[in-house]
């Protein structure tokens, strides 16, 4: 559920405490600290935790420019090395010898609509030339739809032309190269992946941080990590260029470059059955961790492994109940035995909310040590979920804020307000669980996809399982 | 009440009053409807009882004809330092018309919504939730202000080199928002208590805060990043869906109400918390939502003066007209919803043109001379309305809506100004404050 959802449960959750609405008719204010105590756990996560979070593998397609906070960085050519390999640069310098000009027949993978990945022929043009800065000389390489824009931009590349070359790093048997694009190369982001899965297997856990594009305008490149189980490949395409909104507005990558595969020669599953999309705010992490599944050991991915942990259990609750009731009963707070309950349930209603969707959480820790999976009502961004929720907590605050008034401003009996007040939520909640069937069989269908067993059977024989 | 006749050419005047205005940046209806009483006075060239619907005929055009400002003039430089808002988005892609388009969609909507709302619903159902819940407003305002605080979505810190620096990166843009309240608070808050302003401006002392909190500070912004003009589209073509335009309408017009008819709470903080209860999400869908929640919010807090069961004064604007005439009737309020209305189909022609207009010719006139002016026409209703103290009233908000924007907060944060004196008004310790400020 998003953050105010869980917020207003804890404005709802003190109003049932006819001293707390008694207090806050007079102006008293103290009883708001159930709706800080129910938004807690997402605090502590997204503003501490997400910070201190271990990092294995940091994967930044396109690092950000130092003072203009946002991609391509610009570089000297002696900055670039093979560990930049496919990361998207910039790199300011005079065209001092064009090696080649000339026509090549590229040969690529890509995506159809289907999923299905086919090899691609295409004869492109293409040039190389050399580009040198005061600190060195590098190799740039233009080919296919990226010539035809570089060659529209700058005109014919001559010897001695300034210019401002953006693109990603390669590296082939001459060392590194810049090839001219306007995106990173998908590649690097999959063979990362597909190594800390492979090293999960391992070691036991590795944790994936990865970073997204953000380029200037206030636009981000979108992009798609796609895990895919039978297949035992990491799969990611690189998508248009969207705003923070989600609103795509162009710059599709030509298929050449938009797809990058790693093979994986380990057994993984996905819990949850859609590609990771990477686009505005920030990056996910994703721990991979081995686990037990079918009687196989398999690694397991989890989205955001620092979120819905300690801070999202019914324990971290108890312990809010008992710090807010020693704190404000210390300093005199006649109703800290009511509002340390209000502030506990309002972190447990937090905790039962999220736990209508996917991601589930450690609920009694140290008693259960993982996470329990969720309901799957819907998902946690859900218009539907969310909006019955809070409806329902205004609900109930406008219905107490009525019975604990004499006389009552709404005179009529305390059932058929709370129906009047509710039905909206009433309604919503009915039609999350309708979908919420539709949408279990779905998930169940694509988890038997995902972990298609005869898929890890086959791979026995290479050396798999 | 004013015969029929009179009611339509007083609202009519007002919405040509309020469109040739309301497309200026940094213009706002409320300012320029205080100076209008403050020079010219109502009651000699205007009758008292027509004040509230030349008022509604401004609004209206304010709520629809300001999308032009907040589109065109509010253009961002490529290097795209701080965030840019969705319409600069739009604008930056050539797209202005299209976002002047989908806010009309949400203004139409908004109009509708308020309509319906005032003609079946708020008669019978505002009064006894008003009733209800009005003791609890304080609470309800402070657990907004706190959760903008604890909301605030770090846009920096994942790509620190250390976990400290991690954390230090993401709480600078959070401290930086927190100052902003602060500072904001602490000049509203000796604004509303001293002797600052000349008495004489009692109805418009707030005016040259709030002008450079959002209205000066905005233009010197465009001054200072000197942004391209780029050519536009002015074709009549929107991207969006049934879905989208309903799920924001339904939204806007959440986040609307609530602002509408509880004190203090802006429109801003309205879409805040009704953009988290139903989960918006999509440039297309916040434009939307921006234009439906601001119709119902400056037009529907302003028809609660003339429901006659509730009379609720919401607004700059409400209190203005309020000490000249409230209405009293039945009739004058229906008579107001049919002005809403009318003054939307207007509103509505003249934002289209405008728009159409603008995005033809757009980089004919540099948006920096026209900042230039604006400036200096925000300095003269500042000075005129509160004296030479308003200026430099209007000095200091202004730095700290520049500060809003340098450390990449929200720009709400400088509500402060209004919220955290009468935060300290409401629970009774407005004495306490002014001594601690060695001010009493």
């Amino acid at each position: 559920m998003r953050g105010f959802t869980h917020y207003i449960s804890g404005l709802a959750a003190a109003t049932f405490f006819p001293a707390l609405v008694a207090d806050l008719r007079m102006g008293i204010l103290i009883p708001v600290i159930a709706a800080a105590a129910a938004y807690f756990p997402d605090f502590v996560d997204f503003k501490f935790g997400k910070f201190f979070s271990r990092r294995d593998y940091e994967i930044d397609p396109a690092p950000w420019d130092d003072k203009k906070h946002y991609a391509p960085k610009l570089v000297k050519v002696a900055e670039l090395n093979e560990k930049n390999r496919y990361q998207f640069f910039a790199v300011q310098g005079k065209v001092s010898e064009i090696v080649e000009r000339g026509e090549d027949t590229l040969v690529f993978k890509m995506v159809d609509e289907n999923g299905n990945v086919k090899t691609v022929e295409k004869p492109y043009k293409s040039i190389i030339f050399k580009l040198t800065d005061e600190t060195g000389t590098i190799t740039v390489e233009a080919f296919g739809e990226d010539y035809e824009f570089f060659e529209e931009e700058f005109g014919e590349i001559a010897f001695g032309k300034e210019m401002l070359v953006f693109g990603y790093v390669d590296v082939d048997d001459d060392g590194i190269k810049l090839v001219v694009s306007d995106a990173p190369h998908p590649q690097g982001i999959a063979e990362t992946i597909a190594k800390a899965i492979e090293e999960a297997y391992e070691k036991g856990e590795t944790i994936v941080k990865i970073h997204n594009i953000r380029l200037p305008g206030d636009v981000y490149r979108r992009f798609f990590i796609h895990l895919d189980p039978p297949k035992r490949e990491v799969r990611v395409e690189m998508g248009p260029i969207v705003t923070p909104g989600g609103v795509a507005i162009g710059g599709e990558v030509p298929d050449y470059r938009r797809v990058g595969i790693a093979k994986v020669s380990v057994p993984f599953i996905k819990t949850y059955p859609k590609p990771t999309r990477v686009d505005s705010f920030s990056g996910p992490e994703i721990a991979f961790r081995k686990a037990e599944f079918k009687g196989k050991t398999v690694v397991k991915d989890r989205f955001l492994p620092w979120h819905h942990g300690f801070s999202h259990s019914l324990t971290m609750g108890i312990i809010i109940g008992i710090v807010v009731f020693a704190f404000f009963k210390l300093i005199g707070y006649a109703h800290a035995t009511e509002l340390a309950l209000a502030a506990m349930i309002g972190q447990w209603l937090h905790v039962f909310e999220d736990q209508l969707g996917f991601m589930g959480s450690n609920l009694l820790p140290p008693i259960t040590k993982d996470v329990i999976p969720g309901f799957k009502l819907g998902e946690s961004g859900s218009g539907l979920t969310n909006f019955s929720t809070a409806w329902l907590m205004i609900a109930f605050m406008i219905w107490n804020f009525n019975r604990f008034t004499d006389p009552r401003p709404i005179p009529i009996a305390d059932w058929k307000l709370l129906l009047l007040l509710a039905w909206p939520s009433i309604i919503g909640f009915a039609i999350a669980i309708v979908k919420s069937f539709r949408l279990r069989k779905e998930i169940s269908q694509l988890m038997d996809y995902y972990t298609n067993l005869e898929a890890f059977e086959e791979m026995e024989e290479v050396g798999g399982i | 009440m004013l015969p029929l006749s009179d009611i339509l050419i007083w609202s009519l005047a007002g919405v040509l009053f309020g469109s040739l205005i309301s497309w200026i940046p940094g213009f706002h209806i409320f300012n320029i409807m205080a100076l209008l009483v403050a020079v010219f006075g109502v009651g000699e060239l205007m009758p008292v009882q027509a004040f509230p619907f030349f008022a509604i005929g401004a609004i209206v055009a304010y709520a629809y004809v300001s999308a032009i400002s907040s589109v065109y003039f509010s253009v961002a430089d490529e290097s795209a330092v701080f965030l840019l808002f969705p319409t600069q988005r739009y604008l930056l892609l050539g797209r202005g018309h299209e976002a002047v388009l989908l806010y009309l969609i949400g203004a139409v909507a908004g109009t509708l919504i308020l309509v319906i709302g005032a003609l079946f619903i708020f008669p019978k159902v505002l009064p006894p939730i008003y009733q209800a819940t009005s003791p609890y407003i304080t609470y309800f305002l402070t657990a907004i202000v706190l959760f903008m605080f604890m909301s605030e979505w770090p846009k920096e810190g994942d790509r620190g080199k250390t976990p400290f620096q991690r954390l230090w990166m993401a709480w600078r843009q959070i401290l930086g928002g927190l100052l902003v309240f602060l500072l904001s608070g602490i000049l509203g808050f000796i604004v509303m208590n001293t002797n600052l302003l000349p008495t004489t401006s009692a109805y418009t002392r707030l005016t040259p805060m709030f002008i450079g909190f959002f209205g000066m500070s905005w233009v010197l912004l465009n001054i200072l990043s000197n942004p391209p003009m780029l050519e536009q589209v002015p074709d009549d073509r929107i991207e969006s869906s049934p879905y989208n335009i309903a799920k924001a309408s339904f939204g806007g017009a959440l986040g609307g109400t609530i602002a509408a008819v509880y004190p203090i709470i802006t429109g801003g903080m309205g879409a805040l918390i009704a953009g988290h209860m139903t989960s918006q999400r999509g440039d297309d869908a916040f434009i939307i939502s921006q234009g439906v929640n601001r119709v119902i919010y400056y037009v529907g807090a302003f028809t609660l003066l003339f429901l006659p069961n509730l009379r609720l004064t919401r607004g700059a604007a409400a209190w203005l007209v309020s000490s000249i005439y409230t209405p009293k009737s039945y009739s004058e309020y229906l008579a107001a919803v049919g002005v809403i209305l009318l003054s939307a189909g207007i509103s509505f022609v003249f934002t289209y043109y405008i728009s159409k207009f603008l995005a033809r010719g757009f980089n004919i006139v540099h948006i920096r001379k026209l900042s230039y002016f604006v400036a200096i026409t925000l300095v003269i209703i500042s000075y005129v309305l509160t004296g030479p103290m308003g200026i430099v009233v209007l000095l200091v908000s202004t730095a700290i809506g520049m500060m809003a924007a340098a450390f990449n907060t929200r720009r709400s944060y400088c509500l402060g100004g209004l919220i955290l004196p009468v935060l300290i008004s409401m629970t009774g310790h407005t004495g306490e404050v002014m001594h601690l400020l060695g001010l009493g």
